[in-house]
């Protein structure tokens, strides 16, 4: 899966590789990489411009710090960045237990609440 | 390095197709060519010159050719442009309203009366300009998180910022004249000065970002929640 698998993820992924911690951006194309195993990849000419993008909305903030013998644009999440981050994942996740309870239908409903007994 | 360099070629070419603010820009292009010599450092590490150059295509060819990315920066910069722009027509109100108060504070320096009507009606025109202004700041900040940006707000911001030097230069221009009238011609050389340096600074942000607009005309990505 490369970039069109990550397409309308970007934000949420972005937020969730920065979570643990400030990172430039090659680390942060590394990270996302290590984490889905090699499965995701992002296109390093799209990552730029969307950090820029977070930045601007207040979810990321951002500043020149030195890593190895070099200095470089370190992101970090906000307060916002880490609520949006949330909302992200609550979003995901029923998403992906509503897409689930379809495609495996045995499963049965996730998390469905049902009517009072 | 030299202009033979894989990443630095590429980063010449994108920094050319790219218009905005140049803190902004160069920002961007930093952070690009930063990212691309770590990409190479990866792949190559201290490898020969020649696998560092064969590091450098892939870098270039996985990061995307311009015409692939340039449009996803440029929207970026227009938008710094708008901010930046706005930040200027916000300040056309104050700076009128200033050149009122020198007028009117001066001793005997009370501007006749149509220039004083005609300067507070340009003067409200530069407000609602500064309100449009503080919107577009607004919406392209934080509260974007909730709003989408609309389509054509740079190209509003760059008319307001039109209409904000437009309104400054005559609202200033007119008081400068009711100052050199009363026989205040210090204050109206102090007058005409703020005049052009506020007028040509907002008007030069304006056609900035008009230029910036023309070039960015897809839309805003959908935003987060």
């Amino acid at each position: 899966m490369k970039g069109d698998a990550v397409r309308g993820h970007l934000d949420a992924l972005l937020l969730s590789v920065l979570e643990a911690g400030p990172l430039h951006g090659y680390a942060i194309i590394t990270a996302v990489q290590e984490r889905s195993g090699g499965a995701l990849e992002l296109r390093t000419g799209t990552l730029y411009p969307a950090l820029n993008r977070l930045e601007r909305l207040g979810l990321l903030r951002s500043d020149w710090r030195s890593a190895g013998e070099r200095r470089r644009r370190c992101y970090e999440l906000t307060d916002a960045g880490r609520r949006s981050l949330a909302e992200e994942r609550t979003a995901w996740r029923r998403f992906t237990a509503a897409i689930g309870s379809v495609l495996d239908p045995g499963q049965g409903p996730a998390a469905a609440p049902g009517p009072a007994a | 390095m030299s202009s033979a360099d894989p990443v630095e070629r590429h980063v010449t070419a994108l920094s050319a197709a790219l218009h905005g603010p140049a803190r902004a820009k160069n920002r961007m292009l930093a952070e690009v060519r930063d990212g691309l010599a770590d990409a190479v450092a990866d792949r190559a590490g201290d490898g020969t010159p020649a696998e560092r150059e064969r590091a450098a295509r892939e870098a270039v060819r996985e990061f995307g050719t311009v015409e692939e990315v340039a449009p996803s920066f440029q929207r970026e910069l227009t938008i710094a442009q708008a901010r930046h722009t706005a930040r200027r027509v916000a300040l056309a109100a104050p700076l009128l309203l200033l050149c009122r108060q020198l007028v009117t504070t001066v001793p005997g320096g009370r501007p006749l009366s149509a220039a004083e009507v005609t300067a507070a009606h340009l003067g409200g025109a530069a407000a609602l300009a500064a309100l449009l202004a503080a919107a577009a700041l607004a919406v392209t900040g934080g509260l974007g998180r909730r709003l989408p940006l609309p389509r054509g707000l740079p190209f509003a911001v760059a008319w307001a910022g039109t209409a904000a030097a437009v309104t400054l230069g005559l609202g200033a221009l007119t008081l400068a004249t009711a100052a050199a009238l009363t026989g205040h011609l210090a204050l109206a050389a102090v007058l005409a000065l703020l005049t052009v340096a506020g007028h040509t600074r907002i008007a030069a942000a304006a056609r900035a970002c008009r230029h910036c607009a023309r070039l960015a005309r897809p839309p805003e990505p959908r935003p987060l929640a």
